[in-house]
């Protein structure tokens, strides 16, 4: 269904939030770790300008559209700014921040799926 | 690599059980605060320090923690003259164990904000999983 790019957004997205919850909780669950550096996704809107929407082809004789290419992002570790004496960079307030955000976020992109799931059964009816 | 949401719980979940073994050794630590030797002169309790550590898990592509290792702090004990004590030296000096209490009481309050944090992540990758499901449940 790739001709409708929402679903597929709405995936990646998905896909971008759960990533990010398992690095809060991979960040959270070693605060207290000695030399753990604290990671964290780029931002979606970098993830989304990698990816290119696809063209259909509605003739044989077009070219073959290539697929968008979805790369997963890639977990960095974050400015180690303020690591602490044990190399620990883990700031749980502002863990807990982005575990708000994400949460959020999911909750968001959950309703649109959702109001879009409508839209198509109501079209279909 | 594992879904990502059941990754967290597990993660959350090593970092519950980690905290719980660091706050097990302040209990042991404050219960002990003042325990001294049977013999007289010998040492008493010895604080105890609990170190963590990162480690990748392959199951689920991430850094579980886990405890590396409980130490022995070595802190020189304290000297109480005390002269009636059982474990009083030739001199009357007691040895008293290496426990601050603040110290340790510290370390509690520190030992239960990180519980508390691992708690909310699970409660929040369990709640993002409901979602999912509810979605298909009302189509």
């Amino acid at each position: 269904m790739s001709a409708i790019y929402l679903d597929e957004l709405a995936s990646q997205r998905t896909q971008w939030l759960n990533l990010r919850q398992s690095l809060i909780a991979a960040n959270v669950s070693n605060a207290n770790t000695p030399g753990f550096a604290a990671k964290d996704l780029p931002p979606f809107a970098t993830v989304l300008a990698r990816t290119q929407i696809a063209m259909t082809a509605t003739d044989p004789g077009h070219i073959a559209p290539t697929p968008a290419d979805y790369a997963p992002p890639q977990p960095a570790d974050e400015d180690g700014a303020n690591a602490t004496l044990s190399g620990n960079s883990v700031n749980i307030e502002g863990e807990m921040t982005k575990l708000g955000e994400t949460g959020r976020d999911a909750n968001t992109v959950n309703a649109i799926k959702k109001i879009y799931h409508q839209m198509m059964l109501s079209a279909l009816k | 690599m594992l879904d990502p949401l059941k990754a967290s719980l597990q993660i959350a979940g090593a970092g519950l059980d980690a905290q719980s073994t660091r706050l097990r050794i302040i209990s042991q630590n404050i219960a002990n605060s003042q325990s001294t030797a049977s013999v007289a002169g010998g040492d008493p309790y010895a604080r105890q320090t609990v170190s963590f550590d990162s480690v990748f898990d392959r199951a689920t592509g991430a850094d579980l923690v886990r405890v590396k290792s409980i130490g022995v702090d070595e802190t020189p004990f304290k000297m109480e003259l005390d002269p009636g004590n059982p474990a009083a030296d030739a001199q009357g000096y007691v040895k008293t164990p290496n426990v601050d209490l603040l110290i340790e009481l510290a370390d509690m309050r520190e030992a239960n904000r990180t519980y508390e944090a691992n708690l909310q992540v699970a409660k929040q990758s369990a709640d993002m999983m409901n979602q999912t499901v509810s979605l298909l449940k009302e189509a």
